[in-house]
């Protein structure tokens, strides 16, 4: 019994069916929005209509003489501490005497009847004297004279990194770059059901991305110690940073504490573009500095992050662009200031790729500069710049396990390019327009960029960092069973499936349950930051390896038993473990410097592009990819990662953008914001490389954001090598190519 | 969305009976704006008739050479219809150039005439929109207005008109007939919607008591060389930036009939007669097109955001004129 059997089938390595799969396809899979109780009733939320504005008054009486109402709350009754925040507790569980951002929650109502419930928000009265609103973050964080909209001062984090003392080169390049707000959008939208217990404390059944930092936030606001709060995962309908934030979690269960009654809250399409954060938007300043072959000097960069409202993960974000702000290359001299500010506009905080999307939209444009510049291909430039195993990052950290760019880039050049169609008979999908007629491959211009992302695996800057899993071996039905326990959460990204490969390889049995995720257990940590295959992978590895040392101690002492026997004799065998990666550290204050990261991840694109000049119209005709991951668990799920995150990417490089007007959501809806659909994603060419990293599991590195940084920039290079045009911010509009102000 | 009754009406006569007699009264076709917008707290019916069982739902030809359609004939189908694709391939194009297929199949062709605008402004309860809320104002002038239209507009209202099967179907001249317990009256495509003016809550000229029957095609000879071009931000399901449909005949080089109308740039669906009367007689250049085109935009507003409509209006006219010269309607 020792060491990976690999004779089980469905172990690391395969493509293991997901058990969720084909209820998705099927609609039969129950999400979160399902959950159904027969005495429940309905939680809504009153939000602001302002982005900044002082609460005079709230009256609730209106709602309370409605038919059907329950309770109206309002700050007042929240039992407890009456802010939390992921970072620091600093958003009110309801707005108490000020708003700061339109669709802050105000107000609650439960009723027996949603459509009931809503009326009676309606009919609640919040007196409002609207004040100044800060929609500026250039102003918010360097005019002394702009309103504060937090207390503390806007800058809500300054993270400079200073290397060397060159800023002079042959060859300089310059450029400001603007990445819009993009949305997560997922297709469930926030909800779950709050039950109350017994014992005063409450059930929550939500679909979230790291149950006990939800836990630990909602037990101090309800006033209830954590074990009474316990938290089960319902199911979730898509994630990407979506729900690391709370969003009705605490309004639920206040609601369900006061009714004495089952609630539930969904939130409708609209209202989830207002429930959660989103991607912060960017203005960046950068310059490059050259030799004239090409080799860089020195990169300075101003990176300008709109966190919004409140502090979400904004610290981190800001973190990471400035630790990743230069990019995957040697760079000896660095003069990087990245910036989060507080604004009057929707709060901003983690969607996949966490901070490094916006920076990496803005160094891939200014290699292509420089490139162009030297006079050499784009390739070149970033080969001759790209970091290997014991390069150096820009904050001092050595690369220590395998990050072979130069191959990479090498790899993906010498992908054989898609054949451009000879004019006429065209199949119109594969047009710019697609079949809408705009052209039949006139005033059609090709175009091929690349584009190289960099991004931190885990979390970072000293965060405690750990997953935990229990792990029992027991007989059902005569037959060795293995049930995995964690509280990690399941979001579409397959980490149930990945759970039993890892049990079913390292001891060998085939029959794995992996229980519903909950509080039960020990923390997880969070289904963010491509982490939950390292960490909680990890960790049950580690309940599986303990498991198993007591299974070998057990067939050691009673020989010629086989393990049904030995189970017979022995009952249940159950170990649970912690598992956490190697320490990170905080990055200077002043230099930016520290060992931040425990892992780097790359992800290199080429994207192939046609452009209808006339219409400004694209057509992205190949995206191909090279990505490093260590080691492939599951190879279907890995590659539909990959396409998804370069899907996401496509989508910020050509539609997807919340359109903020004075602090105000123009587009809270799936008609006016716009994500790809299967016509707009091209076939993918996908080489996945097997390097592995010796400090993680199996030597996997986390693979889920990397393609979502390198996929912009490379569709952003295409259109622009298509168009000539300068390009300088994404989302790209028809008229950014054909109709330039 | 707020409680409403539901009859389902077997016949016609049960219909505008029910609509004559009663407070807020809305037809049900196949919902897919109609249930959006009772969801958004724009359309507050008391009652809902569901008008999905009357025998609407024919395709005819008639003697001359007309088409009459039926206004429950879903869009799918009547994109598919080969009476249709061939007399009036704009038609067909048009149609499969809206919404998503699952939309397609559902929505009829008489609520497609009624569809409501997809101004951000009139969708956002709190914003001023005089469309939603006579005399609230209009937020969207001034506002982010990339969507907004550039011809037909007033003080009052800059929203654009979202249908594209609309568009063709002004093109083509068509010809609605509408029913009410007072009688039958045919009203030409041209008056059927308004231009906002000081009354953009007033879209059509539809009377509250009146239930749209069919749509009757003429004959249009010149509309078997026809097609429809949109332009939006992504390659299926989008609302058009802008969209033209067109009809060309051309002998010895000189243009002898031009049907023109455009999509998402007017507060209507825009039939584009100051163009049509430039490329009357005018060589079939492409200088000529361009003309023709400037000739119909000179009268465009633009704001800062949706100025680029302007150009993009242009260039779409002229590119859709030359496909049809070179390669006639086929898709």
């Amino acid at each position: 019994m020792s060491g990976m059997d690999t004779r089980v089938a469905g172990g690391v390595g395969a493509s293991a069916l997901r058990p969720d799969g084909t209820l998705k396809v099927t609609g039969e899979f129950a999400y979160s929005s399902d959950l159904w109780l027969d005495d429940m009733v309905w939680g809504v939320t009153l939000r602001s209509p302002h982005p900044s504005a002082r609460i005079r008054s709230i009256d609730v009486t209106p709602a309370l003489a409605m038919p059907g109402v329950l309770c109206a709350l309002t700050h007042e009754d929240v039992p407890g501490l009456k802010f939390h925040g992921l970072d620091h507790p600093d958003t009110p569980v309801l707005a108490i005497d000020r708003v700061r951002y339109q669709g802050e929650p105000v107000a609650l109502v439960a009723a027996d009847h949603p459509e009931r419930a809503r009326r009676a928000a309606a009919a609640i009265v919040v007196d409002y004297e609207v004040t100044e609103a800060v929609t500026d973050p250039w102003r918010a964080a360097f005019d002394p004279s702009c309103p504060k909209v937090q207390e503390g001062g806007n800058v809500l984090r300054h993270q400079p990194v200073r290397v060397g003392s060159v800023f002079e080169a042959p060859v300089v390049v310059t450029g400001e770059y603007e990445v819009g707000m993009q949305d997560q959008a997922p297709l469930g939208p926030e909800s779950g059901l709050a039950v109350p217990a017994e014992d005063g404390g409450v059930d929550l059944f939500v679909a979230t991305q790291w149950l006990h930092v939800d836990r630990d936030q909602i037990a101090p606001c309800l006033g209830l110690p954590p074990e009474k709060v316990r938290m089960t995962l319902a199911g979730v309908g898509g994630a990407f940073g979506a729900r690391e934030d709370l969003s009705m979690q605490i309004h639920a269960c206040m609601l369900a504490l006061r009714t004495g009654r089952p609630v539930k809250i969904v939130y409708g399409r609209e209202e989830s573009f207002f429930g959660h954060v989103h991607r912060h938007p960017a203005r960046m300043r950068y310059e490059h500095g050259a030799t004239e072959d090409g080799r860089l000097v020195y990169v300075k960069a101003e990176i300008l992050l709109d966190g919004g409202a409140y502090r979400s993960s904004s610290p981190a974000v800001v973190g990471n662009a400035a630790s990743l702000g230069a990019g995957p290359y040697e760079v000896p001299n660095v003069a990087i200031d990245a910036y989060g500010v507080y604004t009057n506009n929707p709060p901003c905080g983690a969607m996949r790729g966490f901070g490094a999307v916006q920076a990496c939209f803005a160094y891939e444009s200014q290699m292509d500069k420089l490139a162009e510049a030297c006079g050499i291909s784009p390739v070149e430039v970033r080969v001759r710049n790209a970091v290997s195993q014991g390069s150096r990052l820009i904050t001092g950290q050595v690369i220590d396990s395998p990050a072979p760019l130069a191959e990479m880039l090498r790899e993906l050049e010498a992908f054989p390019l898609p054949e451009e169609p000879a004019a006429g008979g065209r199949d119109l999908r594969a047009l710019p327009g697609g079949v809408a007629q705009t052209t039949h491959g006139e005033g059609v211009r090709r175009g091929v960029g690349y584009g190289v992302g960099i991004k931190n695996i885990c979390f970072s800057e000293g965060f405690d960092d750990f997953s935990t899993a229990r792990v029992r071996v027991e007989l059902a039905g005569g037959e060795p069973h293995v049930l995995v326990h964690t509280a990690a959460a399941e979001v579409g990204q397959g980490l149930v499936t990945v759970q039993a490969q890892i049990a079913r390889t390292e001891l060998g049995i085939d029959r794995v349950t992996v229980a519903p995720a909950d509080t039960r257990v020990g923390s997880a940590g969070s289904s963010s930051a491509s982490r939950q295959s390292y960490v909680t992978g990890g960790a049950v590895k580690a309940a599986c390896e303990a498991v198993r040392a007591r299974l070998d101690k057990l067939a050691e002492e009673n020989p010629g038993l086989t393990l049904p026997e030995l189970l017979e004799r022995s009952g249940p065998v159950e170990e649970t473990r912690e598992y956490r990666h190697r320490p990170t550290y905080p990055m200077d204050p002043v230099t930016g410097q520290g060992d931040s990261h425990t892992q780097l991840a790359l992800c290199v694109h080429r994207a192939v592009v046609d452009v209808d000049v006339e219409l400004g119209l694209v057509k992205v005709v190949e995206l191909a990819a090279v990505q490093d991951v260590g080691r492939v668990l599951n190879p279907l799920a890995l590659e539909g990662q990959i396409h998804g995150g370069t899907a996401q990417g496509l989508g910020l490089a050509l539609m997807e953008e919340i359109q903020v007007v004075d602090g105000r959501v123009r587009n809270p809806s799936f008609t006016d914001y716009l994500i790809p659909t299967i016509l707009d994603m091209p076939p993918m060419r996908v080489s996945i490389l097997e390097n592995a990293d010796p400090a993680a599991p199996y030597g996997l590195r986390g693979a889920g954001e990397p393609p979502t940084l390198s996929s912009t920039p490379a569709i952003a290079a295409a259109v622009r090598a298509a168009t000539g045009r300068p390009l300088p911010r994404v989302p790209i509009r028809p008229q950014d190519i054909a109709l330039p102000a | 969305m707020r409680s409403f009754s539901y009859l389902s009406a077997p016949d016609v006569e049960t219909a505008l009976r029910v609509i004559a007699d009663g407070e807020g009264v809305k037809f049900l076709g196949g919902g897919t704006n109609l249930v959006d917008l009772m969801r958004e707290g724009i359309e507050r019916p008391a009652t809902v008739v569901d008008i999905t069982r009357l025998p609407l739902t024919g395709i005819e030809e008639l003697p001359g050479g007309g088409v009459r359609v039926g206004a429950l004939v879903r869009n799918s189908r009547l994109a598919a219809d080969l009476l249709i694709r061939t007399r009036y391939p704009v038609l067909a194009q048009a149609v499969l150039h809206g919404a998503s297929a699952q939309l397609r199949n559902m929505a009829t062709v008489g609520g497609n005439l009624l569809q409501r605008t997809r101004c951000l402004y009139f969708y956002d309860g709190a914003a001023a929109c005089n469309k939603r809320a006579p005399g609230s104002g209009c937020d969207a002038i001034g506002g982010f207005s990339r969507g907004g239209a550039i011809l037909g507009a007033s003080e009052h209202c800059v929203a654009a008109h979202p249908s594209d099967m609309a568009v063709a179907l002004a093109m083509l001249d068509a010809v609605v007939e509408v029913e009410s317990v007072r009688g039958v009256r045919r009203i030409p495509i041209a008056d059927f919607h308004r231009l906002p003016g000081d009354t953009p809550h007033i879209e059509t000229a539809l009377a509250a008591d009146e239930l749209i029957t069919a749509v009757e095609l003429p004959p249009v000879p010149v509309a078997a060389n026809s097609r429809y071009r949109k332009v939006r931000d992504r390659a299926s399901y989008a609302f058009a930036l802008v969209s033209v449909a067109a009809a060309l005949n051309v002998e010895d080089g000189v243009v002898t009939e031009a049907r023109l109308a455009l999509g998402g740039v007017g507060t209507k669906p825009w039939r584009a007669t100051e163009a049509e009367r430039a490329l009357l007689g005018a060589p079939a250049t492409e200088d000529a097109f361009r003309r023709a085109a400037e000739a119909e935009l000179a009268a465009a507003v633009a704001g800062p955001q949706n100025a680029f409509k302007i150009e993009l209006a242009r260039r779409t006219i002229v590119a859709t004129l030359r496909r049809l010269l070179t390669e006639g309607s086929a898709a």
